[in-house]
């Protein structure tokens, strides 16, 4: 059965209207004429249609910055915060006894998001696998089976855009939602799982069939598309790069002294999942929170007596670009990328998978990889 | 694997403290009954928290029976370890888990076993001399090769005598003798000529600081202990115990889920010792 | 989910981030993309940014010391209290027997307020903040050589500049997104020269990296001068035409040959040099400095020095070309601007002045005080004295941040009352008599004004927590019961009375900057379009002055009893006092404790290894911080970083002052150093 069909552009408006009924419609929308971000849609007539390439990753949406996780009622067994108070006092809590005034927090209000790229699905993919296979985490899970994404076909890439060298996108065969590729007057839709076959289903007489002039023209944007992209990078190359020795840690601390320790690059991931988790003690309660956190620091594997393992800055890049070049493809047989681009666009010292990738390009056979 | 109701991981069980038993300098056994039987393995270990304080990974000191009672023997090191060590008994602690791996007891089925601990890291390694003391055919002979920085800083001091009653051979050795001290001094891998066992065909379990592992690890490979069959638990940071964190990821492994407990060969190929 | 686009609370760069918000609950911060200052980046405090606002610290309710420590007050009884006792010891003993901090992590709207309320509801100018503390000496320095002190460039002409000299500034560390747009001009080709003591990690980029002794800028600026005068490389046409007083000046400069400089600063001659020569020759070349040229006894004479030195070469005054103070906390430039200072109203209009003092006393309808106030060090030293009896305090800690802090808590705790306004106890407010809790950044409206002398809007994203207000609505609250009314229907009409009595904000409203990122002052009227960089074509005051000055060494340098020099300042990781970030667990998990830095050559003569601890003493006091090895400091310097009340830098710091901007010396004392356990 053909799970694609035709939305005229001037039925948009309605349909999603009609989608924001019983979810959070979530939409990129123009903040006073500046940035373009993923918020909640009040007017359906302010979502961006011509949006840039790149926004801000929607794994906030799965995995959010800040997220409370617990609750732990205590009805007045906590001493109040008071002047002087900073840290938690140790022992303060060993009469916190019964399990009934336990609350889990997990979100699991329905979101439908509009407007991520193919990419972004396709990192969704990879934070799935991470996320449900073994221990299943219960808080991505809840907001997971709650949320739908309407993704649309890149057809004008940022210039820090390397998806078509991953085959994440600009648009995608499989594993989405709904996709849309705008065709100019009407966009050509396409459902993959099953809730997204159903949502298309559910308003079936805002859709038609498409005709070979609709596939014909699906297609050109499809081939324009790919012809737009300026950077053509193969990880595959840095990762044998690496496996063959050729990287050599001169090069990551070449490439690490413009490192600002910023953490940019892993809180925009769309793949990057490390967090901590801290407890946050209120008078009546305590909440176990969790933080996106990232290997880039120092602290984060800091043990017992001050110890740290990951003292040297160099360590640290050379370990995220590893886990994402050569262990990723060791566990999920998948690059930990997708060329979302978004560490070019945030990384104030052009730390950048990209620009890494393309410098081991330039490493000769021989490992004389220090240029002037 | 958790006994919470609600499927969430994350949510801890409560347990009573039955007893502390001071045991060094900042170290205390804790021993806490939970409602539930507890079923874990020697090398394993739980999320141990307080509301408010945070949670730790702490092994498990004792060997799984059927009394829902869990031995968790802590170091005072940090503000969540810090609190535990102001629990009495009676109190309640919070747990997640069993996690991790444990150790492989098939590898040293029916060969002589060299146990070798430094400081606090003779915790983990005392349920498998429990186990090896109730399962006397189990493996052939059982060495313990214990150090301590002094003599006041020897854990569980009153168990080993029973521990040799029963067939275990203890040799205890310090880095500084002080009050009296009359045993050995001296680093524990200094004492591989006082075994009385083939180490080419032995088994080894290592646990204590990482220098010591690593050098116990190198010394028995190069005594001719075959790689797979040198075996050691490892401490890492850690927030949540179920692979998700990222603390604990180390080469293309998480210590919480694929380990702690890890062959010397799956060390070196893994690059897992964390000091670089 | 909802974003509000807001502004970073914690440095100056002011960089643009929106605050995400869903159910009332703040869950992240993401970077604005299209912003001048960031450009979709934030450096690590403004991505944690979100973190604090909901931290169980937060102060929820007015607090009143009696008898069994602090209780629960409601806001009518706190603020009754607190207008009864200023009333109280305003009869009794004179309205400048009070004092009020105001603060640089507040709102333009805020700080304005408090500078009303200080001068026509109190009826002092004793008011301050903590720009005494770190620019003082810009304000005073800049102002008497070009009328005007601020960075005269904007952050984004930095990228296409093709010299950079940063002198007395940790850049990257401090204003890391300014630092990432001089990386931006390093790969374009610029040359980038650093004058630090320490090898900060942007004296890692640097071409030439000079490591002057601390305390010697004036020196080093006085060589380097000497020598573009030497060699004939004055931009004399510039020089004519623009400035004033130059041929004595030039006679002053004689001495500092670059050989008798060499001795003194440590920096070769030929380095003086090359420097000279390049920073004269270059166009487009910028200045940058910070704490490293004001904080010295000498601070104001530092940054004369540096005015010097851009017009002697002609460096000002275009695109790409100036002096460029960095200013620390993310408004400091606007509680300055707004006047929360002894001696000036907003837009820098002297108290003195008796057409300025006729402006607001004809638009406040009160009559003001004419002589200057007192700076916060003499505020201190009247209250040890038992001249200042009272003391408000809005967003400060000068228990950490003020030096010799063992004097300070001294004259705090001989004052008869206290109030303390902020968003979290600290260590000031355990001694207060009231604490007010306040609203943070993310629960009021308002203004910042970054470095570039970008004024921005903030905006509120949740409610504040429990009874807390915006700072502004308790100082109208509290006018009000002191029989003054303050009434304002929001923070835009204060932004109104601002334009209107100030003329370089003459032209910002809140209408104006919620299209774009605000304005640029001077903004004289409502279709200026703002000022991307200052003195174009002429100074501010006309002419350009060359001001003399001399090297003086610094207040108490190494001897035998004390061999060690001590400098203090920041970490990435933490932000002044702490108040903020050390609530923020990834922060405050990097940057746990105090670590005082020390080279390996000295730490091996001492018997000193990583995390040893070791007691550091000074004239006045002594703290116990574990150690960090590290070239980063040169041989008989020592670096201490003061956010830690666990090890507080400013238990030793010397309190010497400037004698016109009196900024205290937090840069250089001496100190001796003891083992205590490895």
């Amino acid at each position: 059965m053909k799970r694609e069909w035709i939305l005229e552009k001037n039925h948009i408006s309605y349909w999603l209207r009609q989608l924001r009924k019983d979810r959070d419609l979530v939409g990129p929308l123009r903040n006073e004429g500046k940035d373009v971000v993923f918020m909640t849609v009040e007017q359906i007539h302010e979502v961006v249609l011509d949006l840039p390439a790149s926004l801000p990753s929607p794994k906030e949406f799965l995995f959010p910055q800040y997220e409370s996780m617990l609750r732990f009622n205590v009805s007045g067994k906590v001493p109040v915060a008071g002047p002087g108070a900073k840290t938690v006092s140790p022992g303060a809590c060993v009469e916190c006894s019964r399990e009934g005034d336990l609350l889990d927090l997990a979100d699991r209000r329905r979101r439908l998001v509009f407007g991520v790229r193919s990419c972004d699905v396709s990192a969704v993919r990879l934070l799935d696998r991470f996320f449900l296979e073994g221990f299943r985490d219960p808080y991505y899970e809840q907001r997971r089976k709650n949320i739908l994404f309407v993704s649309i076909v890149c057809n004008n890439p940022d210039p820090t855009c390397f998806c078509i060298g991953l085959g994440t996108g600009p648009y995608l065969e499989e594993g989405f939602d709904i996709q849309l590729t705008d065709l100019g007057d009407r966009y050509f839709v396409q459902a993959s799982s099953a809730e997204g076959i159903r949502t298309v289903k559910d308003m079936s007489f805002l859709f038609r069939r498409p005709r070979k002039a609709d596939l014909d023209d699906q297609y050109e944007v499809f081939l324009s598309a790919k012809a737009r992209f300026h950077k053509r990078i193969s990880l595959e190359s840095s990762r044998r790069a690496i496996l063959e020795g050729r990287v050599k840690d001169s090069f990551w601390r070449r490439v690490t002294e413009r490192c600002f320790e910023c953490g940019g690059c892993v809180y925009e991931c769309p793949l990057c999942t490390c967090f901590t988790v801290a407890d946050r003690r209120y008078p009546d309660a305590v909440e176990r929170i969790r933080l996106w956190d990232t290997c880039l620091f120092k602290g984060f594997t800091r043990m017992a007596g001050g110890i740290l393992p990951n003292g040297k800055r160099m360590l640290r890049t050379k370990r995220w670009f590893y886990h994402k070049l050569v262990h990723y493809p060791e566990v999920f047989d998948e690059f930990g990328c997708v060329g979302c681009g978004r560490c070019a666009v945030t990384c104030p010292g052009r730390i950048d998978m990209a620009t890494i990738a393309t410098e081991m390009k330039g490493l000769d056979l021989d490992g004389s990889e220090q240029r002037p | 694997m958790t006994r919470s109701s609600s499927g969430n991981v994350y949510v801890p069980f409560g347990g009573k403290v039955e007893v502390v038993i001071p045991q060094a300098r900042d170290i205390s056994l804790f021993r806490v009954k939970t409602e539930a039987p507890l079923d874990y393995a020697p090398g394993q270990f739980f999320m141990v928290s307080l509301w408010g304080a945070g949670e730790v990974p702490i092994s498990v000191a004792s060997l799984s029976r059927d009394d829902a009672v869990v031995d968790l023997c802590i170091r005072r090191a940090g503000a969540v370890t810090g609190a535990l060590h102001a629990l009495e008994a009676g109190d309640t602690v919070w747990l997640r888990g069993p996690y991790g791996n444990g150790f492989p007891l098939d590898t040293s089925r029916g060969r002589d076993v060299v146990l070798v601990a430094g400081g606090i890291g003779l915790a983990p390694l005392r349920p498998l001399i429990e186990w090896f003391m109730e399962n006397p055919g189990d493996a052939g002979r059982v060495t313990l090769l214990y150090g301590a920085k002094s003599p006041g800083e020897i854990v569980f001091r009153d168990e080993m005598e029973q521990w040799r009653d029963r067939g275990i051979e203890v040799l205890v050795t310090v880095d500084r003798a002080e009050g009296g001290w009359e045993g050995r001094t001296g680093l524990v891998t200094g004492l591989w000529q006082e075994l009385r066992s083939d180490l080419q065909q032995a088994t080894a379990y290592i646990c204590g600081p990482e220098v010591m592992i690593r050098a116990a690890m190198g010394e028995l490979f190069l005594l001719g202990m075959p790689e797979e069959r040198i075996i050691t638990t490892l401490e890492a940071h850690m927030k949540c115990g179920v692979g998700k964190c990222g603390h604990c990821y180390a080469g293309p492994r998480y210590i919480c889920t694929d380990g702690p407990v890890f062959s010397y060969r799956e060390v070196k190929s893994y690059g897992l010792f964390l000091s670089r | 989910m909802n974003k509000i686009l807001s502004v970073c609370p914690y440095c100056g760069c002011g960089c643009g981030l929106y605050i995400h918000v869903e159910d009332g609950r703040i869950t992240g911060v993401s970077p604005s993309r299209t912003h001048p200052v960031n450009r979709g980046s934030l450096c690590v405090k403004g991505w944690n940014a979100h973190e604090f606002v909901a931290h169980p610290d937060r102060l929820e309710t007015p607090l009143i010391r009696d008898a069994g420590g602090f209780r629960r007050a409601t806001w009518n009884e706190a603020l009754t209290l607190i207008a009864e006792r200023l009333e109280g010891i305003r009869a009794e003993h004179g309205p400048d027997s009070i004092g009020v901090l105001s603060s640089a992590k507040c709102t333009n709207e805020e700080n304005f307020l408090m500078m009303k309320f200080a001068r026509a509801v109190l009826g002092t100018n004793n008011i301050d903040h903590c720009a005494r503390l770190c620019h003082s000496s810009t304000v005073g320095g800049l102002a008497a050589a070009f009328g005007s002190g601020a960075m005269t460039n904007s952050i984004s002409e930095i990228a296409d500049a093709s010299l950079l000299f940063v002198i007395g500034s940790n850049t990257t560390e401090q204003h890391p997104m300014i630092a990432m747009h001089m990386l931006a001009a390093v790969d374009r080709g610029a040359t980038l020269i650093v004058a630090d003591p320490r090898r900060t990690q942007i004296a890692e980029f640097a071409h030439i990296h000079l490591r002057h002794r601390s305390g010697t800028d004036v020196a080093l600026l006085m060589g380097i001068m000497n020598v573009i005068v030497g060699e004939g490389l004055v931009d004399a046409d510039f020089v004519r035409r623009r400035t004033e007083n130059f041929d004595s000046f030039a006679e002053e400069l004689k001495r500092f040959t670059p050989a008798a400089v060499e001795e003194i600063t440590g920096v070769k001659a030929n380095d003086i040099r090359r420097v000279a020569r390049v920073y004269a020759m270059e166009k487009r070349s910028m200045l940058f400095y910070a704490m490293g040229i004001t904080q010295h006894i000498t601070g104001v004479d530092n940054v004369r020095a540096c005015a010097n030195l851009v017009m002697l070469s002609g460096h000002i005054g275009l695109p790409m070309s100036g002096i460029n103070p960095l200013r620390g906390q993310n408004n400091v430039q606007g509680a300055c601007d707004m006047g929360a200072l002894p001696n000036v109203y907003s837009g820098y209009q002297k108290v003195a002045d008796p057409r300025a003092r006729r402006k607001f006393e004809r638009a406040w309808r009160k009559r003001l005080p004419a002589a200057p106030g007192l700076t916060i060090m003499e505020m201190m030293e009247a209250a040890r004295a038992g001249r200042l009896r009272a003391m408000y305090v809005m967003g400060e800690n000068p228990l950490l941040s003020d030096p010799d802090i063992n004097h300070v808590r001294e004259a705090i705790e001989r004052m008869e009352f206290l109030v303390v306004q902020d968003i979290f106890p600290n260590e000031t407010s355990e001694l207060a008599d009231v604490i007010l809790p306040a609203a943070s950044f993310a629960e009021k409206e308002g203004t910042f004004t970054n470095t570039e002398r970008r004024v921005q809007l903030i905006r509120r994203a949740v409610a504040p927590v429990g009874e807390a207000m915006p700072d502004g609505d308790i100082i109208c609250a509290l006018a009000a019961r002191m029989g003054y009314s303050m009434s304002y229907r929001g923070a835009y009409e204060v932004m109104e009375e601002i334009a209107l009595l100030t003329p370089s904000y003459g032209g910002i409203l809140h209408h104006r900057l919620s299209e774009g990122f605000g304005l640029q002052w001077p903004c004289p009227d409502s279709s200026h379009p703002g000022t991307p960089y200052l003195h174009r074509k002429k100074f501010a005051k006309g002419l350009g002055t060359f001001i003399q000055v001399d090297f003086l060494p610094p207040d108490e340098p190494p001897d035998d009893d004390f061999p060690f020099l001590l400098t203090t300042g920041r970490l990435y990781f933490h932000y002044h006092t702490g108040t903020m970030c050390r609530r923020t667990a990834v922060l405050e998990r990097e940057e746990p404790e105090c670590l005082v830095e020390i080279n390996p050559a000295d730490a091996e003569r001492l018997g000193l290894k990583d995390r040893s601890v070791v007691r550091v003493t000074s004239r006045r006091g002594a703290i116990e911080p574990r150690v960090l090895v590290t070239s980063r400091v040169p041989e008989g310097t020592v670096f201490i970083p003061f956010h830690f009340i666990e090890a507080a830098a400013n238990v030793l710091t010397n309190p010497a002052m400037d004698p016109g901007a009196k900024i205290p010396e937090y840069k250089v004392c001496a100190v001796r150093l003891e083992k205590i356990r490895t």
